[in-house]
């Protein structure tokens, strides 16, 4: 048979991304080197940011001028080139048979745009990169996997033309190279930063050019005082790694004695036969954020600290050239601002509020921290550290936290698996005002409804850690309404009951 | 002005015998018209066939050459209604609009037009939104062309068919008094191919050289009775029996392979491809479209033409109907065609195929194997790819182990029309939740993570009307969403004149960021003149004050405290009746089009610019990410931690941000969290800037605080 099948190429991009564009440089390299060639897009409403695919099919000139019949879907497992702009859409090309390990040469950027579900899980929703580089491997005939965004970023280009330059280079089409570049002169759009993007790409595909690797940070710090070095002989050497980050959060947050009094915490638990490694780090690592809450006052020093600046030019990509302002935005309500007050006064204060029903109301501001009196204003509340043992809110956090390392401890005796889950629960209350009400309203209803039963013998004890781990899971599942906790509460009344044990 | 520019496909427009077109589908038809002498042009946006319009707007020196008269319709009723041209004069007319629903909208005249017929060939160019990527109901718009008796063409998906079958289109619709309708799919309106191209006709009669009488009184051409009763025969007994004459000697479909064999294949044109593709896998027709089974394409999918059909399935066996979507029209017509031809040809289709969904390669593989089973035929290739793909999906799903979260597009960054349904979030907190009638438009993202607000979609511009009842029978007032476009197209009447007339205690938000966005930032009648477009600044509160409409107020949608507490005032006011809020805010695609190229030459000419953008310090931020359940703005996003202590990630703002100011609105309006900041970035600063900076800075050193900026030297 004298057929000819034609070269089946994919593109998956994003809205936005240039994906058209890409799709009609390679059609007209391709059309320009005597080939036939055909494409065709589903961009629907996907051009408002939706995941989007262009499908090409090419039929090399020895066809002679007959005119082929081409294919507007693609077929799974019939892709010879996959482009794809980012790693999770790749991900999904494998999942719908457009890459295959019996034909399919695979170019994709590594670098993650999140989707909505991602962006908005409560802890961290990510799917995990390392899994989907994984399969991608594992599923191509070939693949070119590599932070094509940072490559087109410090080429000063765009992300499309990096692609096709890769493209090129790989050679996995019947087109010269010179096809491509014309077909980027010809197109007559920012020709001289697009050719960057293609020789960029051109090289890492050919070997001349590594890719960009995104930098890694954490490497274990030196002890360098006594505190410090106390961290360091009282803990297992990863639980220390992250103790003495713990200890000097905490010396900048407060001072030396209240890191101590943070050391002091751990060493209690470090005696314990069943406090293992991995059990101490997370303590370590959670006793930390909880002990540095962030109150105005340390809002205040955060803002103001040096250095924040440059971070910010060179995170916003502002040329030096230009002057910035920054305004910072602000609302705090009367829970926190009466809680720097002594609790005796600020719980009367509080409750007066409350009688009043002010409670949700705050203050809007905008501080601007690149001018005198903005900056004044907030030096001057960072500048009061040393009175903050003596705020409300810091006898609050003292109350939960000693709550917290009680119940850890009592299960720690118990059941050294469920210790791990009571200490993890502590990630239930991050963020500020609404955010933190509620997760602390969520950890009180574990404490009460879940831990305490456990540690009290009314709830079978095969269940404890995972009960405490699913009651976590299902308050950060729905940050808004706390159904899942509620429900998981209820079925727990379902359990088998046994007969207490006492602890020994 | 439209999203794209057509800038070199206009030029293509003017291609003349002996040059080659080269383009994607859609824009051929557009090429195609012309070709054909169109003396009017119109219709209404929507994805896939807004760019035929589009390009037409963007090509008036062509239009006036030609005498082409262009209508950018306000719905699709108004551009079936202007085929009514064709009825009296010979006048060639087309016009364009997605399906179904804009067929739904058009379909009061275009029954009008169908019982009267044409004389001037009239075509109807409709966007089969079916299948992957479509964005609305799945329906079939071959039941209009039933009902209506409208010919529907449904051509192979390249271009020189589909070229092919608008120039016989017209010529079919002259031959049988009968307005045609053209469907061609996502998939074929944006195929990029090619076909030798032909001059440009201009038309006898057009803008150019106008008809200088109007048409004779002539009653038989009113859709009126008792003229209806006669043209309903004369659809019947004249004008169908025409049409498949001329579509039998047009050769419209198209017989292809052996002529003999056991078994044969109908086809919709539109499948051939896909169907064309597996029959290739297995082994029994080639890349060229050589099919090795006697092969019936149906050009066009009604009429058929009965002695096709028999004589094409006489002497087989057995034949199977590749026909997508559902009811299965040309089955059950087949089969009919066949007991009356006292056939025993046995029909297969949807049997083996699905009645639901596109009908993809995969599909048509599955189907082609059990076809093939049953009449002991072998495909042993197409078996293998079948379980090869099988097995994939298999091995692929347990490496993976979980799902991949989906990805459904949302509000663009910057999007004016967020902010609403953040405060409208935030209002749900506050007040408990009200009925939403969500709308077609932008706004229906609105619909998805992380707002998911809407009780119900009834079709563009319906939301009010859809609300009527609710806001009769329910203790709240119910929220309507609208956009502007919906407004225009039909929301004005269908929704705002009933609920004033019929006094419904309710709530409508009408999104005024000036364009027809979704479809591809067309202009509507509200647009401002001002932007180089076809807009003629329609005042959208005039027209709700001239309805009567007794509360209407007006809000920047960026403010979200403002949109809370005017939505909030128009949920709990004592005053009955429409209350009507105007968002204004322009759609930020078309703003950023304008305003960053201008930034861009400012800034270059050493010129004094600002522009503002947020940014999220890292440090205080705790990962929580609720400022991302109230935006999901593409620009805020995530990324990791570099706080050991803290390994969720923390929010963050990408370089994408425009600087619309929802972040900080929302910081405030929900007491989220001190961690976002407003950067204003001056470009080229000036002397006053500079000195301001000089004396903060030094100012703040004194406080123990870094200087905020290395200083910029003066500019020259």
């Amino acid at each position: 048979m004298n057929d000819v099948r034609p070269v089946k190429l994919l593109i998956a991009a994003l809205g936005g991304e240039g994906g058209g564009v890409l799709a009609s440089w390679i059609t007209n390299a391709a059309v320009a080197a005597g080939h036939v060639a055909q494409r065709t897009s589903i961009p629907g409403v996907a051009q408002r940011t939706g995941a989007t695919t262009y499908y090409l099919e090419i039929v090399p000139h020895t066809a002679n001028g007959k005119k082929p019949v081409l294919a507007l879907n693609p077929a799974p497992g019939e892709v010879d080139v996959m482009l794809a702009s980012e790693l999770l859409e790749t991900t999904r090309a494998v999942q719908a048979g457009s890459i295959t390990r019996a034909r399919t040469h695979l170019i994709a950027s590594t670098h993650r745009v999140f989707t909505v579900d991602e962006k908005s899980a409560m802890a961290d929703g990510r799917v995990d990169p390392e899994k989907m580089q994984e399969v991608l491997r594992k599923f191509s005939k070939s693949a070119l996997l590599a932070d094509l965004a940072a490559t087109a970023r410090e080429a000063g280009s765009q992300l499309n033309a990096v692609m096709l330059g890769a493209l090129a280079g790989s050679k996995a089409l019947p087109v010269g190279d010179d096809f491509f570049r014309a077909a980027i002169r010809a197109e007559g759009k920012a020709v001289a930063a697009n050719l960057r993007g293609f020789e960029a790409g051109y090289a890492l595909a050919t070997g001349g050019l590594k890719a960009v690797e995104t930098p890694f940070v954490a490497t274990m710090p030196r002890a360098e005082n006594e505190i410090e070095a106390r961290a360091v002989r009282a803990l297992p050497r990863d639980a220390a790694e992250i103790a003495l980050e713990g200890v000097r959060r905490l010396t900048d947050y407060q001072n030396q004695r209240y890191a101590a009094l943070y050391l002091e915490r751990l060493e209690r638990f470090a005696k314990h036969k069943a406090a293992d490694a991995a059990f101490m780090q997370e303590l370590a690592r959670l006793l930390a954020v909880r002990m540095s809450f962030e109150d105005t006052i340390r809002v205040a020093q955060l803002k103001i600290r040096k250095g924040r600046l440059e971070r910010l030019r060179r995170e916003s990509g502002t040329d030096a050239g230009a002057l910035i302002q920054v305004s910072e935005f602000m609302k705090p309500g009367p829970e926190e601002i009466f809680s720097m007050l002594p609790p005796a006064l600020a719980r009367r204060i509080l409750a007066w509020i409350e009688r009043k029903g002010w409670s949700e109301r705050s203050i809007k501001m905008k501080v601007s921290t690149t001018g005198f009196f903005g900056f004044l204003r907030l030096r001057l509340l960072a500048g009061l550290r040393w009175w903050r043992p003596r705020t409300l809110r810091y006898e609050e956090e003292k109350v939960w936290v000693e709550r917290w390392l009680d119940l850890t401890e009592r299960s720690l005796l118990r059941n050294p698996e469920a210790a791990k889950a009571v200490v993890a629960s502590a990630a239930l209350i991050k963020g500020y005002g609404e955010t933190m009400k509620r997760g602390l309203k969520n950890w009180d209803l574990l404490a009460k409804f879940v831990i305490e039963p456990f540690l009290e013998g009314k709830l079978p004890a095969a269940h404890f850690a995972d009960a405490v781990t699913q009651g976590k899971i299902a308050a950060l599942k729905d940050p808004e309404g706390g159904k899942p906790l509620g429900a998981l509460i209820e079925s727990l009344k379902t359990l088998p009951r046994e007969r207490p044990i006492a602890a020994e | 002005m439209a999203e794209v520019s057509f800038h070199s496909e206009i030029k293509s427009l003017s291609l003349g015998n002996g040059d080659t077109f080269r383009g994607e589908g859609i824009l051929g038809v557009t090429k195609a018209l012309l070709q054909s002498g169109v003396a009017y042009v119109g219709g209404y946006q929507g994805a896939p066939v807004s760019h035929l319009l589009d390009v037409l707007v963007q090509s008036e020196d062509l239009l006036a050459d030609l005498g082409v008269h262009l209508e950018t319709c306000t719905n699709e009723a108004a551009a079936a209604a202007m085929l009514g041209a064709s009825i009296n004069y010979p006048l060639r007319g087309a016009v364009t609009w997605k399906s179904i629903v804009g067929t739904n909208v058009a379909a009061d005249a275009l029954s009008n037009l169908a019982s009267a017929g044409v004389i001037g060939g009239a075509l109807i160019v409709v966007g089969e939104d079916y299948g992957e990527g479509a964005s609305v109901i799945q329906e079939r718009t071959h039941a209009f062309a039933l009902k209506s008796s409208l010919w529907l063409l449904d051509p192979r998906p390249e271009l020189p068919t589909i070229v092919h079958m608008v120039e016989k289109g017209f010529e079919l619709s002259e031959a049988s008094n009968t307005p045609v309708m053209l469907e061609l799919r996502i998939r074929a309106c944006h195929v990029y191919g090619s076909f030798e191209a032909k001059d440009n006709v201009a038309a006898k009669f057009s803008a150019k050289h106008r008809i200088p009488t109007p048409a004779a009184f002539e009653y038989d051409r009113l859709s009126h009775p008792p003229a209806t009763f006669a043209q309903e025969k004369h659809k019947t007994e004249q004008r169908l029996p025409r049409a498949q004459k001329f579509i039998l000697e047009h050769k419209l479909n198209e017989i292809l392979g052996p002529e003999n064999g056991d078994v044969g294949i109908i086809v919709q044109g539109g499948l051939f491809n896909v169907l064309n593709g597996r029959l290739a896998l297995a082994g029994l027709s080639d890349s060229f479209g050589n099919v090795k089974l006697p092969t019936l394409v149906l050009n066009v999918t009604y009429p058929l033409v009965p002695e096709q059909i028999a004589k094409f399935c006489a002497g087989k066996k057995s034949i199977l109907i590749v026909e997508e979507g559902n009811p299965d029209f040309i089955e059950q017509a087949i089969g009919q065609i066949l007991r009356k031809a006292d056939l025993n040809t046995k029909i297969f289709g949807k049997d083996v195929l699905p009645s639901a969904g596109e009908y993809t390669p995969l599909v048509v593989a599955s189907g082609l194997v059990k076809f093939f089973e049953a009449n002991g035929l072998k495909a042993p290739t197409l078996n293998g790819w079948l379980a090869e793909t099988e097995a994939h999906h298999k091995e692929v799903a347990s490496a993976l182990g979980n799902p991949l979260p989906p990805r459904p597009p949302t509000f663009c960054t910057g999007c004016p029309e967020r902010p609403v349904f953040s405060a409208m979030k935030l209002l749900k907190k506050e007040m408990g939740p009200v009925h939403v009638a969500a709308d077609i438009g932008c706004h229906a993202f609105g619909t998805f993570a992380p707002f998911s607000q809407g009780n119900s979609i009834l079709g563009y511009g319906m939301s009010l009307a859809s609300a009527a009842a609710v806001s009769g029978t329910q203790k709240r007032r119910p929220i309507s969403i609208m956009g502007d476009g919906g407004f225009w197209h039909n929301g004005l009447l269908s929704g705002v004149a009933g609920a004033v007339f019929n006094k419904d205690d309710s709530v409508l938000i009408v999104m005024n960021n000036g364009y027809s966005s979704a479809t591809g930032l067309q202009d509507i009648p509200s647009s401002a003149p001002e932007n180089d477009g076809r807009g003629n600044g329609l005042e959208i509160e005039s027209a709700l004050k001239s309805l009567g409409v007794p509360w209407v107020k007006r809000q920047r949608t960026y403010g979200v405290v403002g949109m809370m507490d005017t939505l909030r005032d128009a949920l709990t006011s004592d005053e009955k009746g429409l209350k009507v809020v105007i968002a204004d805010g322009e759609c930020q695609l078309a703003r950023q089009r304008r305003v960053k190229p201008a930034f861009a030459k400012l800034k270059g000419e050493g010129k004094r610019v600002e522009r503002t953008r947020f940014w999220i310090d890292p440090d205080v931020c705790t990962g929580d990410h609720s400022c991302i359940r109230l935006s999901g703005c593409p620009s805020l996003t995530i990324k990791p931690n570099e706080d050991p202590l803290r390994p969720d990630p923390v929010a963050h703002v990408n370089n994408d941000c425009v600087g619309c100011g929802l972040c900080g609105e929302v910081a405030h309006a929900a007491q989220l969290c001190p961690s976002f900041a407003e950067i204003k970035v001056i470009e080229n600063p000036n002397f006053i800037d500079r000195l301001r900076h000089r004396i903060s800075s030094a100012l703040i050193a004194l406080l123990g605080g870094n200087r905020p900026a290395p200083m910029p030297a003066p500019a020259e």
